[in-house]
């Protein structure tokens, strides 16, 4: 056999792959062939680590589905270069090289979203040829000062998403697989930057300044040769070049520990924005003055100007990057970029609106020994754990919170024996455990809404990932609206827990009219609560009543029954005992008699209504509680027109049929009814 | 592992096909494997080498199906079951048919008859994964029991996102007895079992 192999192989004349010092290449192809004439149809050589399920991974060689290596243009980097891929200036006509510099940072750009979006580095920012090359680009400084910071921001970018530890182990964002993400003297890019803006600034006010100042001014060589051009030019790229600053910055402040960068984070996500106002103001300037742009497909193209930008080649990595397909990714257009972006870094949620949910921590804990119960610690990093599980995109959140419910569960019940243990005999407790006494309960009330939050949480993102059918909604509601009470339960309590603590600091006041009454007040949290709980509820029976009178189609599955999907949607809850006495068997008690008559007497979504505005009042400082309280009123009022008419002409006209859209409101549903 | 299917189920189909013109045939070996090849070769746009479904077809045969009409092969389905954690799951590998044969209740058999199987041979549950925005595939399985119980980002290279889609088929000790939590009440009761008839007419629907 051996023998065979070295009769078959032969020396190729030549190859377009170079040969290296300790490499010779051989065409195997005769070899290949004779041992494909060994094995018929449905034989298969096993080993002792290669069976058929190894054989899945196989990749036909020259097929272009599977074979990334296959040459599209040029073979190499390299290549790509002596063809002129990627010229250094880009041209000798200085106009023209400035509008292909903008075209290439417009690109380099939407090239960032559309990683930051999920594909990968090399088939999106590092798909351009300059920045493989960080040495080519030396002599051009305003190339150079930008490949720069575009490669310093990636990689903060890459190591601030790595600390957080907010991505999965195979996330496309995170894998640089040898790109060159350090180039030497990146770190300097800033100071190459300003020098660079700083040029431009000068060349602005020379071109902007009135002729007789300009003689002064005359040692300043241009930015460009067409003068009626040269402010905007200046301007286009000023704004570009302001906002990378700002935006690097903003990472660096917010890697500085403590949080003691955040402020100065905003600051600049502020300018960024504004910057990036500029960059869109800027597109019909350089529309106009760039040749040759048709006006047709301008909505997909990645720059401003409209034209192709220069020094981009996707495919040319394909073989440097381990597991990238061969497949072409599309870049986000220019225009789509820029509405996505608006303050949301990293398109997750704003890590601010994160942080202020983790001071909701009760504040007297922070400093009392209680802190060095081994309970509080895990405590304390089970939070941390919610916190970046929230940050990350909702398909993942929702299954890492599913799995959290059980963690958060068991942690209640541990500190509920450890506060059982501790404080066994409630008499006998001498007046400064009183106050750890307290902080127990308090702890205890704050966990146990903190999982019911997590909870209604967690049914909600349903919504919004498409994970319920229509024929679902029934239960789901139901089980919303029995999670959304325990939570205005824990809620309420905790809120008069707090008011009771407040209350025991310092002298001991008469109980005024007032007082009382403030007690008694129903804290806006938790109308706010309340008003879903009505939506909810009002939706569950709604629906029930609909189906228990034939108005919606229920088919039967030939494999299973309406027990298995409510078994199979709410098992993390269960399992969790979120909340306690659920099952199949209570949903279908509660919503077995629903008729549309009862329904119309009693009308939920009318009393969301009622609560709602109440709520109102309560939140006229908070604009986003408003906005949301309005879209509670309009799914209530809807629904409430929708459920009358129904009753009143719905058994008389059989072509009604309701249908469910989430036209006011992202997961309460509104109620559309039409003739078939 | 993924899994495609382009199975568009149309309310309208062109009614000139008789359902019972079409033959459903058992994968029989080696002679039907280039019948499957090339059919999901040719609708479908995920690369697979012949390996992949040798693996699927030699060690399940019972699970794969093909339609025939008239001789001509207009549709497959490809599965496997196996142990997946602590439970017996049935998965859909590849699910296809041709586009003139669509929306005629073919695909819907093809599933049928591979469920039936999984489920006869002791299967918990079955699972495949579909495109999110691949309606047809979903309005089927949602009609044959399949609930979407997650949500996968970014699952496809494409850049678009899956539903792993399960079925759970009903079983009356499926459910381990609650936990291990100290409670102070004992009287909950959780996983209650189906009624025996239900349970009953369930399988006399089969």
């Amino acid at each position: 056999m051996a023998d065979d192999a070295a009769a078959a192989v032969s020396v190729p004349e030549r190859t377009s792959i170079p040969s290296g010092d300790d490499s010779v290449w051989a065409d195997v192809s005769p070899l290949l062939e004779s041992a494909c004439k060994d094995l018929r149809d449905g034989e298969l050589i096993h080993g002792d680590n290669f069976n058929l399920f190894a054989a899945m991974s196989a990749l036909e060689i020259m097929d272009p589905k599977m074979d990334s290596g296959i040459v599209c243009k040029y073979y190499s980097i390299d290549e790509a270069i002596e063809n002129g891929a990627a010229p250094v200036p880009i041209s000798i006509n200085k106009t023209v090289d400035v509008q292909c510099t903008i075209d290439i940072m417009d690109h380099l750009l939407a090239c960032e979203a559309t990683w930051h979006k999920g594909h990968s580095l090399a088939q999106t920012v590092f798909s351009c040829i300059y920045l493989l090359r960080p040495d080519r680009t030396s002599s051009h400084a305003l190339l150079h000062s930008y490949c720069r910071v575009i490669r310093a921001t990636c990689k903060a970018v890459i190591s601030v998403v790595s600390d957080a530890r907010t991505h999965e182990e195979d996330d496309l964002f995170t894998m640089a697989y040898g790109l060159p993400l350090d180039g030497d003297g990146d770190e300097k890019c800033l100071s190459l930057l300003n020098a660079v803006e700083e040029t431009i600034s000068r060349q602005l006010r020379a071109c902007k300044a009135p002729s007789s100042r300009r003689r002064v001014l005359e040692d300043m060589e241009p930015l460009q040769t067409n003068l009626d051009l040269e402010e905007g030019y200046c301007k286009a790229l000023l704004c570009r070049l302001r906002f990378r600053k700002h935006f690097y910055h903003a990472l660096t402040s917010m890697r500085r520990p403590q949080g003691r960068g955040l402020e100065l984070a905003r600051k600049h996500i502020a300018t960024c924005i504004s910057e990036l106002d500029c960059i869109y103001r800027s597109s019909d300037f350089l529309r106009s003055s760039a040749c040759g742009t048709s006006e047709d497909g301008i909505e997909n193209r990645t720059t401003a100007s409209g034209c192709q930008p220069i020094g981009f080649d996707a495919s040319l990595n394909c073989r440097l990057s381990a597991p990238t397909p061969p497949r072409a990714i599309k870049i986000l257009s220019w225009k789509k970029l820029l509405l996505v972006q608006d303050g949301k870094l990293y398109g997750r949620d704003s890590m601010f609106t994160v942080i202020t949910r983790a001071a909701v921590l009760p504040e007297v804990a922070k400093n009392h020994d209680v802190q060095k119960n081994e309970y509080f610690v895990q405590l304390g990093q089970l939070v941390i754990n919610m916190l970046k599980i929230l940050c990350t995109n909702a398909a993942w959140q929702r299954r890492k919170l599913g799995k959290m419910l059980q963690d958060w569960r068991v942690m209640y019940v541990q500190l509920e024996l450890a506060f059982r243990k501790e404080f066994g005999e409630v008499s006998r407790i001498p007046e400064d455990e009183n106050v750890c006494v307290k902080i127990f309960q308090h702890i205890l009330l704050w966990v146990e809404e903190q999982t019911y939050w997590i909870a209604s949480r967690f049914l909600i993102l349903g919504f919004e990932l498409e994970l319920y059918s229509p024929s679902e909604y029934c239960m789901v509601y139901w089980y919303m609206y029995v999670v959304l009470i325990k939570l205005s339960e824990k809620t309420h309590l905790k809120m008069a827990a707090k008011n009771d603590m407040g209350k025991r600091k310092g002298k001991k006041k008469r109980d005024s009219a007032k007082d009382v009454a403030r007690e008694y007040r129903i804290p806006p949290a938790v109308l706010f609560l309340q008003c879903q709980i009505c939506l909810a509820e009002g939706l569950t029976m709604m629906l029930a009543a609909l189906r228990n009178e034939h108005m919606i189609l229920q088919s039967r599955n030939p494999f299973n029954t309406e027990q298995e999907r409510f078994i199979q949607h709410f098992e993390l809850l269960q399992k969790a005992c979120i909340p306690d006495h659920v099952s199949f068997h209570s949903f279908r008690e509660s919503t077995t008699y629903a008729r549309l008559s009862t329904l119309v007497m009693y009308n939920y979504f009318k009393d969301a209504q009622r609560i709602a505005k109440e709520a109102k009042s309560s939140f006229s400082n908070d604009p986003d509680k408003l906005a949301e309280l309005r879209k509670i009123e309009q799914v209530a009022e809807h629904n409430s027109i929708a459920l009358n008419v129904i009753s009143r002409v719905g058994a008389l006209d059989p072509t009604l049929k309701a249908s469910f859209e989430f036209s006011h409101h992202p997961y309460f549903a509104t109620a559309v009814v039409k003739r078939s | 592992m993924e899994r495609k299917n382009e199975e568009e189920e149309t309310e309208t189909g062109k009614s000139e096909l008789d359902a019972s013109q079409i033959e459903y045939v058992s994968y029989g070996g080696e002679h039907h494997l280039p019948l499957v090849m090339s059919l999901v070769d040719q609708e479908l746009s995920e690369p697979y080498s012949i390996f992949t479904y040798r693996y699927f077809v030699y060690l399940w045969p019972q699970l794969s199906f093909l339609a025939f009409h008239n001789g001509k092969c207009v549709g497959t389905v490809v599965c496997k079951m196996g142990q997946h954690r602590n439970t017996f799951r049935g998965y859909i590998a590849m699910l296809v048919v041709i586009k003139p044969y669509r929306g005629k209740g073919i695909a819907t058999e093809l599933v049928t008859r591979s469920i039936k199987v999984m489920m006869e041979s002791g299967c918990e549950e079955v699972t495949l994964e579909a495109e999110v925005t691949n309606k047809g595939a979903l309005a089927l399985y949602g009609r044959l029991g399949f609930i979407r119980a997650k949500r996968l980002f970014r699952y496809y290279l494409n850049g678009v996102d899956a539903f792993r889609l399960k079925l759970l088929f009903p079983c009356p000790d499926l459910y381990p007895s609650l936990p291990m939590i100290a409670n102070k009440d004992e009287s909950y009761s959780h996983n209650d079992h189906i009624p025996h008839e239900e349970c009953c007419e369930l399988h006399q629907h089969l």
